[in-house]
C-alpha cells in the first residue's frame, strides 16, 4: 500500500507525519539528527512525557517513507480525535497556551526551546492539552531570542485577548488565519482598555508596531545585533504566563447556559432518556462516539461510562466551556467538548484545502447521539429531513436520534416567528425517509411527552 | 535575581537581517529587559520594604502561575 503523507505535515524540514496500513509513523529526518538525539541524552523526553506534557512514541524499524533524507522512523501514540483552537472553548484556549510556555520553560532547563509555538501542535488527550510535534524542539543556543515569540504570540495571546477583551466568538478569525491572527488586526481589533493591561500592550501593540516599522524597511541586508540571555527569555515567558493566566472569561447570558433547566421534559422523561442512552450504549460499546448539539454533556458522559471517547460538540462557546470546565474539575479522560456548528462545520483549510481537516473528514464516529437537536436543524436552518438523513449516514454507524414533533412546545416556540413550510416533518416521513439508510432497531415514546427516542443502525456495510 | 544579571540582558550575538521578523525579535528583548528589570525592583522593594517571612516556605514568586490548576471555576 502507497504511503500517505499528511496534509498538514510538510512544512518542517525536521520530519514529517506518514500514514501507511493505517497506522501513523512519523519519519525523523537527518537535518534533526542531533536536536532528536539531544531530546533523549538530555532527559528532556523522559521528563515531558512521563508528566504528560509531550505524546510518547516508540522507535520503528519499518521502512521510511523517504529512505534519503530518514534519520528514523516513530510511531506516536495516537490522539482519539484531533481538533483545532477554532474548535475551543476559552479555557481550553488558555490551557494549550500555558502547557506550551511551561513546556519552553521546562525545555530551557534541559538546554533545549521549543522552535515552533503553533496551537495546532497542541492536542487534547486524556482530558488534558498535550504537545504533539516531538519534533518541535532544537538544542538551545546561548544568547538566541525566542524564534517561536511571533508565532506564540499569533497563536495563542492575541486569539484569547480578543476572546477575552472583545467577543468570545473572535475565535472563529482562526479559521481565516491559519498562521494565527495578524497583530495589526488584533491591535485593531482590541478595545483601548487592553493597553492598559501591560502584557498586552508590549506582546500585542507595540509588537505589532515593532513589526510593522522593520517591515516598512525596504529589503537592504541591514543587520541588527542583538541577543538575550537565558535570564532574559525565562523572565519573558514567565511573563507571557503571567499574562494568558490573568485573562478571564466566564459564561454568562448563554444561549444554553440553563437549558436543562428550562427544557419542556419531566423529571420522568429526562431519566428515562439518560436510562435508555445508557443501555444502548452498553449494548453498542462504541469506541468513538460523537454528541452533536451536546450542551454541557449531560449524555456525553453516559456514553464516555460505557468505555469510549466522546467528542461532545456544541455550538454554544458558553456551554463548551461549562463542559471543559468539568472535565478538568472531575479529571475526566474521555470526554472532549468542541465548538461546532452544524450549519457551518469546520471545513477543510490550508494548502491545497489539506492542512486542517473538516468536520466530516474526521470521521465517522462508532455512534453518534442528536438528542433534541433535529428540530433545531430542519426548522431555524430549513434543512429537509432527507438532506438530515443523508448527514448522519455520513458521519456515523449508529444514530441515536430524538424526534421532536411540531405539538412539542419547543418546537411551537420555533415555529412561532416563522412560517410552518415543513410539511415533511413529521414523524411518519421522518421515519420513512430515515429508513432509506438506516435499521431501527428501537423507538421508544418518552414519558410525559411527545417525543420519541430512536436508536439505528446505519445500512452502510462496515470496511474491516 | 542580582543586577548583574539584569545588565546581562541585551547582548551582542545575534545576527538578523531586517523582515517583519526583526521586529518580533528587537521587542521580545525590549519586554524582557522591561519584566526582568521589574523583577528585580519588585525583589529589591520586598528585600528593603517588607518583614522577613517567618518560614522559607511562604515565599512566592509572583511571575509564577501554574495556570491550568489556576482558573477553576467559581
Amino acid at each position: 500500500m502507497k504511503d500517505q503523507i499528511l496534509g498538514a505535515s510538510f512544512r518542517d524540514p525536521s520530519g514529517f507525519l506518514f500514514s501507511r496500513a493505517g497506522t501513523l509513523y512519523r519519519q525523523v529526518n537527518q537535518a534533526y539528527r542531533s536536536d532528536y538525539d539531544f531530546l533523549f541524552s538530555s532527559g528532556q523526553y523522559k521528563r515531558l512525557t512521563s508528566s504528560g506534557l509531550l505524546v510518547s512514541h516508540a522507535e520503528t524499524s519499518v521502512e521510511p517513507a523517504d529512505p534519503v533524507t530518514a534519520y528514523k522512523v516513530i510511531q506516536p501514540e495516537l490522539v482519539p480525535f484531533i481538533s483545532y483552537p477554532y474548535e475551543w472553548s476559552f479555557s481550553q484556549f488558555q490551557d494549550a497556551a500555558l502547557i506550551t510556555l511551561k513546556i519552553q520553560k521546562i525545555a530551557l532547563e534541559f538546554g533545549m526551546t521549543l522552535k515552533d509555538a503553533s496551537a495546532y501542535n497542541i492536542q487534547f488527550m486524556r482530558g488534558k492539552p498535550v504537545l504533539i510535534d516531538t519534533l518541535s524542539f532544537e538544542i538551545y543556543k546561548e544568547n538566541k531570542p525566542w524564534v517561536a515569540y511571533r508565532q506564540f504570540c499569533q497563536h495563542f495571546l492575541a486569539p484569547l485577548a480578543l476572546m477575552a477583551y472583545r467577543d468570545i466568538r473572535l475565535s472563529q478569525l482562526l479559521r481565516v488565519f491559519l498562521d494565527g491572527i495578524p497583530l495589526d488586526l488584533a491591535s485593531r481589533l482590541l478595545p483601548s482598555r487592553a493597553r492598559f493591561n501591560f502584557g498586552l500592550l508590549s506582546n500585542i501593540f507595540l509588537h505589532a508596531r515593532a513589526q510593522k516599522a522593520y517591515a516598512d524597511k525596504p529589503g537592504e541586508k541591514a543587520r541588527v545585533n542583538i541577543g538575550m540571555s537565558k535570564q532574559a527569555l525565562l523572565a519573558l515567558i514567565e511573563s507571557l504566563e503571567a499574562t494568558v493566566g490573568r485573562l478571564k472569561w466566564d459564561p454568562s447570558g448563554t444561549e444554553w447556559g440553563n437549558y436543562y433547566e428550562v427544557t419542556n421534559y419531566s423529571d420522568a422523561a429526562f431519566e428515562q432518556k439518560k436510562h435508555l442512552v445508557s443501555e444502548w450504549m452498553e449494548r453498542i460499546r462504541p469506541g468513538i462516539a460523537w454528541d452533536l448539539g451536546a450542551n454541557t454533556g449531560v449524555f456525553s458522559r453516559l456514553v464516555s461510562r460505557a468505555g469510549g471517547n466522546v467528542v461532545s460538540f456544541d455550538v454554544d462557546p458558553a456551554a463548551v466551556e461549562q463542559n471543559y470546565r468539568q472535565v478538568r474539575r472531575e479529571k475526566e479522560k474521555n470526554v472532549l467538548p468542541l465548538i461546532c456548528d452544524l450549519t457551518n462545520p469546520s471545513p477543510s483549510i490550508g494548502w491545497n484545502n489539506q492542512e486542517r481537516r473538516s468536520f466530516g473528514d474526521r470521521g465517522p464516529a462508532d455512534v453518534v447521539l442528536a438528542l433534541a437537536l433535529i428540530h433545531h436543524l430542519a426548522i431555524s436552518n430549513n434543512v429537509p429531513i432527507s438532506k438530515l438523513a443523508e448527514f448522519f449516514y455520513e458521519v456515523g454507524h449508529w444514530l441515536v436520534i430524538e424526534f421532536v414533533p411540531k405539538s412539542d412546545s419547543q418546537v411551537h416556540k420555533l415555529l412561532k416567528s416563522r412560517e410552518d413550510i415543513f410539511p415533511q416533518y413529521i414523524q411518519g416521513d421522518f421515519e420513512k425517509i430515515f429508513q432509506d439508510k438506516f435499521t431501527i432497531h428501537e423507538a421508544i415514546k418518552l414519558v410525559d411527552s411527545e417525543r420519541y427516542l430512536y436508536l439505528m443502525e446505519s445500512r452502510k456495510v462496515l470496511s474491516q | 535575581m542580582h543586577f548583574s544579571q539584569i545588565s546581562s540582558i541585551a547582548l551582542p550575538t545575534i545576527q538578523a537581517y531586517l523582515d517583519p521578523g526583526t521586529g518580533s525579535i528587537i521587542i521580545q528583548v525590549v519586554i524582557a529587559v522591561l519584566v526582568g528589570g521589574g523583577i528585580f525592583l519588585k525583589t529589591f522593594w520586598k528585600k528593603i520594604f517588607h518583614k522577613k517571612p517567618k518560614s522559607e516556605n511562604m515565599t512566592t514568586d509572583p511571575t509564577s502561575s501554574d495556570s491550568s490548576e489556576s482558573d477553576q471555576p467559581k
